[in-house]
């Protein structure tokens, strides 16, 4: 008794890790970074990692982080990815406000409304991208947009099951 | 799963200022994003030294990520090449006693119309290289066609910069950092290049279409003057890119257009070029209303 009282500490004593809500933002941020990684593409088809990881984090919990966190943070993602300044943070913000009205009117939440609330979120995000560009002299046909976002849907349940796991982390669950 | 309960914090009063506050801040930063939007777009030069700041801060990852991919891609390559190698050297021995051939007539050509030009006195000044760096990354995530060059000001490049390869134009400049530069790609929508077709001379323009490859619009209506495999050139009109610069290839016939495909492919290219724009004085009433475009 003695020693399995001593050996095992798994199950009690263990808190959230020093600095945990500050988790969500930093993956936010790594998210945001992995669009300086060498890739020299012929087409704009990958999925903007920091707004997946963005919706993910908010979808999963309501309170994670202030709404108007996410301004700065649209600000690192137009920044560092080369949007036009403005776009994310608008759109980031606008997401979250969204949400938190959204919050107020659902009586019910699996995962599949989790992944359509996901896609309607990354249409709208596609569809301003394409809105902005075409203001600023460069308007591509909206079907150029379907890869994309096609790839965006697809892949957000990949950004769920990631930050599941990074909550789970930083909460000390196991 | 019934929804969970949201922000609402129960009955401290604290807590319920906190999130109301929370909620009027995300308000005002919407509005604000607005307004830098809008900047964006009516003035794009405006964020210059932000941008500039931040490709530095991410200068470092990306170039030092690029090495890695670099070495190991030129190791798959390179085994690569080892493979079938009897049956390539032949093919290059015979190229290269074709370009041989074709090497002394161009050399006699070029001959003869530096004579020509020394007849009619004609000065032509080819612009100096400015910088020479690799293209290290991309606007993967967006419609735009961005890419990134690892030389910024310290090498001495500067925004509205063309930049070519030994095989073609690749673009121009567009925000500059200390260590690096993003540059607007041919094949962007928003960019167009005064062009001519080399088999007739005729004067073309060149816009991008947003997904890697090149609209050609003959300048004169009349009967479509392309054929696939034809080679576009820059003209050197407006003043910005150097003439005789390889741009692209027809691939096929559109209409009255053509749609090409760049000769710089900028997945493919090793090196890129900064070269001073062609002729400034030229270009000096269009820069500030060309820079403001992308």
């Amino acid at each position: 008794m003695a020693r399995s009282a001593l050996a095992s500490k798994r199950k009690i004593g263990r808190g959230p890790i020093a600095g945990a809500a500050l988790v969500p933002a930093a993956s936010v941020v790594v998210a945001i970074l992995l669009s300086a990684l060498p890739i020299v593409a012929e087409t704009g088809w990958f999925p903007d990692f920091g707004f997946l990881i963005l919706i993910a984090w908010r979808l999963l919990r309501g309170d994670v982080w202030p709404s108007w966190w996410a301004a700065p943070l649209g600000l690192v993602n137009d920044l560092i990815a080369g949007f036009p300044v403005g776009l994310s943070v608008s759109v980031w913000t606008a997401s979250m406000l969204a949400l938190d009205l959204l919050d107020r009117r659902t009586i019910w939440r699996d995962y599949w409304i989790e992944w359509a609330l996901a896609s309607l979120l990354i249409l709208v995000e596609e569809t301003a991208q394409w809105q902005v560009s075409a203001w600023m002299a460069a308007p591509v046909p909206f079907s150029f947009m379907f890869p994309p976002l096609l790839i965006s849907i697809a892949a957000f349940p990949v950004a769920a099951w990631l930050v599941g796991r990074l909550d789970h982390w930083r909460l000390g669950r196991q | 799963m019934a929804a969970p309960s949201g922000p609402r914090p129960g009955w401290s009063r604290r807590a319920q200022y906190g999130l109301f506050f929370s909620f009027i801040a995300a308000i005002v930063s919407l509005a604000i994003g607005l307004v830098l939007l809008a900047f964006s777009i009516a003035a794009p030069g405006s964020f210059r030294d932000m941008k500039g700041l931040a490709l530095d801060a991410t200068a470092p990852i990306t170039q030092s990520l690029h090495a890695v991919s670099a070495t190991v891609e030129g190791l798959a390559s390179g085994a690569g090449n080892y493979w079938d190698a009897a049956r390539q050297n032949g093919e290059l021995r015979r190229q290269r006693d074709f370009m041989r051939e074709q090497l002394i007539a161009a050399r006699a050509i070029r001959e003869e119309n530096g004579q020509l030009k020394a007849a009619l006195q004609l000065r032509e000044e080819t612009p100096d290289s400015v910088a020479a760096g690799r293209l290290v990354g991309s606007s993967f995530q967006s419609p735009r066609r961005f890419a990134i060059l690892s030389a910024g000001t310290r090498d001495g490049v500067r925004i509205g910069m063309p930049i070519r390869s030994s095989s073609g134009l690749i673009g121009r400049v567009i925000d500059a950092g200390g260590l690096a530069s993003r540059i607007l790609l041919i094949s962007d929508r928003a960019s167009i290049v005064p062009a001519r077709l080399l088999r007739t001379g005729q004067a073309v323009i060149a816009q991008g279409r947003g997904d890697g490859s090149i609209d050609v619009k003959p300048l004169e209506v009349g009967r479509n003057p392309f054929r696939p495999g034809d080679l576009i050139i820059t003209s050197g009109t407006g003043g910005l890119y150097p003439p005789l610069v390889p741009v692209a290839r027809v691939s096929r016939l559109d209409g009255d257009n053509a749609i090409a495909l760049p000769l710089a492919a900028p997945g493919a290219v090793s090196f890129a070029i900064a070269q001073q724009p062609y002729e400034p004085e030229a270009m000096a009433p269009l820069t500030a209303k060309d820079q403001d475009l992308p």
